[in-house]
């Protein structure tokens, strides 16, 4: 059973020029939902030169990093839609019926979902 | 013959050979699998189908004999009956196997090969493509293409779905049956099944051919045109007539008639295509000249359509394939018009002078389980809160609401209702929805999208809101939050946050303008501490300076970060915390240990229902309709119309000169609550009925919302056989007091 803990960072709506300079940290993983919308994994605090963005703790999200063969073998089956090939990539759709999200790097990967749906993504991925 | 083994047919054993499908044993055994009609041994027809182990209607040439398969033969003259159910357990997970499925991607999918398969996928290969070819013989039966093109594989071990970029469809050509009297009895076969048969060693006893005599199997030419087929049960003659046009019949006697009289394109799966990118090629894509015309027998062994039928049909004006189909049900069956469809275009085509296209075959091209269809299908996910395994260690039922897995109650819903009344008591709102809307021009665009001012609720304050859509009907309410001068929280119901999110950010985006939204609904939790006692409960855990009604604050509760709305549902002083959801078990039990000398008790659905009946508050989805308005609501207070413009608002200027005979009332009367959605009589007519309904235990009679849709409105109305009086609500606190207190 995939053990989904809490991912913690920060949540970022902002202009999309504000997000692309703001100063994120060389080893931040900061997955562009949106191109208004960052998380930034592990990441307290950032200054974005736009005075209205929304710089939020985000406490929602649970997910597990997963090697590529990890990935392969438990999670891709549930999916029905083409995963991206290029790297590194966020893909976001339904996995086994969940809505999730994918942070596929060179050599492993983040499965990620709302907190609220962890139960369910780990009972259909068992 | 001595084989690997048994299986047993109708309950009796019978030995198959080695290499034997289920049919060709039956055969061997002398039991027609469906007790008459020609037989094809190639998956086109179905008049071999038997039930397998189980499942109906499958066809017993595709299946391959094992050990101890058990096979039951259809009635001869009617369907299969349904499965008789003997679990009444609904919970009980379902008796049929789960069927494993895999998906794959390919660069060129071909289905069939066959020697025209063969070839496009040799020819595929060359030109660089990566091929993926599929057959039937090799286990993997093509059920269906869908859009993508997607194609779906019955396999071995379960189900395949493949997203291909390119199908080739190379399946063939399917044997004509014969249709004329006499073509529903048994001994009846197609020269392939007959070379099939032979081959398998089944004696054909004295055989016949009509039209092209099989290769290699032993039977007599019978010369001229078929005219019919004679026997009881199985053939025992085949009566032709000579081409010559003398007229002469000529009787046959005979134990099988074998039929090489034609072919037509195997295209059933491209029909089911229709406009995706298949190719097809081979016989499949050939157009083979369509047999004479029928003039009696059976057209449609499937679905038991005969000539007579066809020509019924004709004669009531149905004169178009498609509707000759629906009108007889022609091609409707197990083989989709495997069978049928030539003979049906022969038919029309002798009539009308042009031969029409084919229908369109519907999936599945082979028979499936229920189970299979639904393979890698998946319920709905129901999220949980933070808060679930708090409320199911305290007992708690869950149930499913918008979404949502929420407490309905924790035992006893009048006792929780008290607690709200008389103490203290949370409820778990964290199923709420809650966006931050942010920008230069956030409060345009509140404005637009709200019926109520939102240019002047103070920073610090909130305000209550409703949700109109562009005709003016309600599609939610929450509450507008004010931050900062461009910033708010907007929070929306349960049920409606997903779509109140996405319709916010449409006409944001529709209109241009300069604002964020974020969606917190799964982000924060929300806790909603309410009862006289909740004041003294949150001071105990540090909140001494509460937010007045209406009005919201930031501040630490119990030392967790919360976002403090002062407002009322329940109709008693009340705070919701919203807060980080990973805090949320440790401001719950906080809480929960700091009340429990003030009486403090969780409170589940139930008892919010009737706490907020009482005071009359409406659930957006429950009391109300996909067309009502503020005015039939009763909520004109919620609207501004003398604001410039907002969504819906030019439908509401224009319905507000027009009559209504919709409005959503209180209602009050003795005794026990009757059933929502109970009709509200008057005068003998139906004139409305019950949306909410709720014992109340405060006021010792039954508070109700319902609807009256016919005016003039009555004063008394008539609701579960007792006299219900229309009263304004709220019913409870009208002034408001308790929840300002």
């Amino acid at each position: 059973m995939l053990a989904l803990e809490a991912i913690l960072g920060l949540r970022v709506m902002a202009s999309p020029e504000a997000l692309d300079a703001a100063p994120w940290a060389s080893e931040a993983v900061v997955l562009r939902f949106a191109p208004d919308d960052a998380f930034a994994i592990s990441v307290m605090d950032i200054d974005v030169t736009d005075d209205h963005a929304i710089v939020a703790q985000e406490a929602g999200f649970v997910g597990v990093w997963l090697t590529t063969d990890e990935l392969i073998e438990r999670v891709v089956p549930h999916i029905e839609w083409p995963l991206p090939v290029a790297r590194p990539a966020l893909a976001q759709g339904l996995i086994a019926g969940v809505p999730a999200k994918l942070w596929l790097a060179e050599d492993r990967a983040l499965l990620l979902c709302a907190g609220a749906y962890a139960h369910e993504l780990t009972e259909r991925l068992r | 013959m001595t084989g690997p083994g048994r299986i047993i047919i109708d309950g009796r054993p019978i030995p198959f050979g080695a290499d034997d499908s289920v049919a060709v044993a039956m055969m061997r055994a002398g039991l027609h699998p469906n007790h008459g009609g020609t037989l094809c041994l190639a998956g086109d027809c179905g008049n071999c189908v038997v039930e397998v182990d189980g499942v109906a209607y499958v066809r017993s040439c595709q299946i391959r004999a094992r050990p101890e398969l058990v096979v039951q033969r259809h009635p001869a003259a009617e369907a299969p009956p349904m499965p008789t159910a003997s679990r009444v357990d609904l919970t009980d997970p379902p008796p049929a196997p789960r069927i494993r499925v895999e998906r794959a991607e390919a660069d060129v999918v071909v289905v069939g090969a066959g020697d025209s398969g063969t070839s496009a996928a040799a020819d595929a290969r060359r030109r660089g493509r990566s091929v993926t070819v599929l057959d039937a013989n090799d286990g993997m039966e093509v059920v269906g293409i869908y859009a993508g093109p997607t194609v779906i594989v019955r396999t071995p071990d379960g189900m395949l779905h493949i997203g291909a970029h390119d199908v080739i469809v190379a399946t063939g050509a399917a044997e004509l049956h014969p249709v004329c009297p006499g073509n529903t009895l048994a001994g009846l076969v197609t020269a392939r099944a007959a070379q099939q048969l032979h081959a398998g060693g089944v004696d054909l006893g004295m055989a016949v051919a009509i039209g092209a005599a099989p290769s290699g199997v032993p039977c007599t030419a019978v010369p001229g045109r078929l005219l019919r087929i004679e026997g009881e049960g199985t053939v025992s003659a085949v009566v032709t007539v000579d081409d010559d046009g003398s007229g002469h019949e000529r009787s046959t006697a005979c134990d099988t008639v074998i039929f090489g009289i034609g072919h037509a394109a195997r295209d059933g799966l491209t029909r089911m295509a229709g406009n995706l990118a298949v190719t097809v090629v081979g016989p499949a894509a050939e157009a083979f000249p369509l047999p004479a015309g029928p003039t009696a027998g059976t057209v449609c062994p499937c679905s038991l359509v005969n000539v007579d039928d066809l020509d019924s049909v004709w004669d009531r004006g149905f004169r178009e394939l498609e509707l000759v189909k629906r009108a007889s049900l022609v091609g409707t069956g197990t083989c989709q018009g495997s069978v049928c469809l030539p003979y049906l275009r022969a038919f029309i085509a002798e009539r009308t002078g042009e031969i029409p296209e084919p229908f369109t075959a519907r999936p599945a091209a082979r028979q499936i389980t229920l189970s299979e269809a639904a393979a890698g299908a998946h319920v709905d996910a129901f999220r949980r809160t933070p808060l679930h395994d708090e409320h199911t260690a305290l007992g708690a039922r869950m149930d499913r609401f918008g979404g949502w897995w929420r407490p309905w109650h924790y035992g006893d819903h009048v006792a929780e209702y008290w607690s709200v009344r008389e103490a203290v008591s949370l409820g778990d709102v964290s199923t709420l929805g809650k966006l931050v809307v942010s920008g230069p021009d956030a409060v345009e665009a509140l404005e637009r999208l709200y019926p109520m001012r939102v240019a002047d609720i103070r920073i610090g304050r909130s305000r209550y809101a409703l949700l109109l859509n562009e005709r003016g009907h309600v599609m939610d309410d929450g509450m507008v939050c004010r931050e900062a001068e461009s910033r708010f929280v907007l929070t929306f119901t349960s049920a409606g946050a997903g779509h109140a999110e996405m319709w916010v950010r449409d006409w944001v985006e529709t209109w241009g303008l300069r604002v964020h939204v974020l969606d917190r609904t799964m982000s924060l939790a929300a806790i909603n501490v309410t009862g006289p006692l909740a004041g003294q409960l949150l001071e105990r855990v540090g909140l001494s300076a509460q937010p007045r009604f209406l009005e919201h604050a930031h501040a630490q509760v119990a030392g967790i970060p919360c976002h403090v709305m002062r407002l009322s549902f329940t109709g008693e002083m009340s705070f919701e915390l919203h807060h980080p959801v990973d805090r949320s078990v440790e401001l719950w039990r906080a809480l929960m240990a700091h009340g429990r000398d003030l009486g403090i008790a969780p409170h589940g659905l139930q008892a919010l229902q009737g706490l907020r009946l009482e005071k009359g508050n409406v659930i957006v989805g429950m009391d109300t309709e996909l067309d009502s308005t503020p005015r039939r609501l009763g909520m004109d207070w919620a609207v501004k119309m003398e604001k410039a413009d907002f969504v819906g608002r030019s439908a509401l200027a224009r319905t507000a000169q027009l009559a209504d005979d919709r409005q959503l009332v209180g209602l009050t009367m003795p005794g026990i609550a009757p059933t929502e959605g109970s009709p509200i009589w008057s005068d003998g007519d139906v004139v409305g009925h019950v949306a909410s309904s709720f014992t109340s235990p405060i006021l010792g009679h039954v508070v109700m919302l319902g609807w009256l849709k016919r005016a003039p409105f009555p004063e008394q109305v008539e609701v579960d056989g007792r006299t219900a009086s229309v009263v304004p609500p709220p019913f409870y606190d009208p002034e408001g007091i308790r929840a300002r207190a």
